[in-house]
């Protein structure tokens, strides 16, 4: 059970996950859900996205890792997402490379800069 | 001779749109760390899959893969999270290092390791030629094999066999490093978060001000 520091989470493809894993954050035992899901072809969205909600509303997770080409098949509930931990965020995939347009943070961000703010 | 002196109201107008643009060029410098982090950490991800797959090619496609992982996985990293005023949260990763274990030795198996082993000692000693000082010291000598602790705290590498390529050690220290860094990025989102709503805020005031001062100007 972690002590005073919280885990982070990972949502992605199966070489992301193993990179994860090898840098040892994975947990995985039969008292606790894992805290990582491996996004084959075949899994669905609807597996994803109770995953990562799964994930927020746990209390000892910190941050959460997940591929930007799975956020996009979740975007809007990582937009929903408006509280600061866990952190969310987006990191590239070895098809899809990391796109900051996409990133939910930055979006929010770059919202900012509208016409309203410089009257 | 110019005797143009600001207002209070001006004055206070003066400070805010100071206070916002040092907001602006905080939000900026925020920004530009992100990208610097961004663009590292991506390339680290890279390298590491790039390692994965060379270990993959040597070792074989089936050998690197979800299925070598453990049953039973303890983390190794943990983030400390803290929340600063202004509701930024802050990450720190700290690693739990693989201390080994002084291994609690059994007094009565170290006695008898320690009689049989004196007792090889000294028929080697008559076998070779001068008295050993060392003869004396018994207890360094019989020191048993340090484990490492509990399956638990296994090193995720070993999943994979016992010898393991290096390039999969690499790609271990690539995301370890990814990790730290990951830890980093999520402090400045937050950051950048609330400065952009600290700038909306101060926008929204100054505004607000604007429009009171207006009316009585027109009606001056």
């Amino acid at each position: 059970m972690p002590g005073r520091g919280k885990l982070i989470a990972v949502i992605g493809d199966e070489d992301t996950c193993t990179g994860f894993l090898l840098g040892g954050v994975g947990e995985l035992n039969k008292n606790r859900k894992p805290n990582f899901l491996v996004v084959e072809k075949d899994t669905s969205i609807t597996e994803i996205e109770e995953t990562f909600k799964s994930f927020l509303a746990r209390s000892d997770i910190g941050i959460i890792l997940i591929n930007q080409f799975i956020a996009e098949m979740i975007r809007h509930a990582i937009d929903a997402h408006m509280e600061s931990i866990p952190a969310v965020l987006e990191i590239p995939s070895k098809e899809h490379p990391y796109d900051a347009s996409k990133d939910s943070i930055l979006r929010r961000a770059k919202g900012m800069f509208s016409a309203e703010d410089f009257r | 001779m110019y005797g143009f002196k600001p207002d209070k109201a001006t004055e206070m107008r003066v400070d805010q749109q100071l206070r916002l643009d040092e907001q602006l060029l905080l939000f900026m410098d925020q920004l530009e760390a992100l990208e610097e982090k961004r663009h590292k950490l991506n390339s680290l991800i890279e390298e590491g899959w790039f390692s994965i797959a060379k270990a993959r090619y040597s070792m074989g496609n089936k050998q690197v893969s979800a299925l070598q992982y453990a049953s039973e996985m303890e983390p190794l990293v943990y983030v400390e999270t803290s929340v600063l005023e202004g509701r930024t949260a802050e990450f720190k990763c700290e690693r739990k290092e693989n201390k080994t274990e002084e291994l609690k030795s059994n007094t009565i198996e170290d006695i008898g390791a320690k009689e049989t082993i004196s007792g090889l000692r000294r028929r080697i000693n008559t076998i070779q030629k001068g008295v050993r000082e060392e003869d004396q010291e018994t207890d360094p000598q019989v020191k048993t094999k340090a484990e490492s602790s509990t399956p638990e705290h296994r090193d995720p590498l070993k999943w994979f066999g016992i010898l393991v390529p290096q390039n999969l050690k690499q790609a271990q220290s690539a995301f370890k490093e990814v990790i730290t860094l990951a830890a980093e990025i999520a402090s400045l989102q937050s950051a950048i978060i609330a400065t952009r709503k600290e700038m909306q805020a101060q926008t929204k005031e100054q505004q607000q001000k604007t429009e009171k001062t207006q009316p009585e100007m027109k009606n001056e």
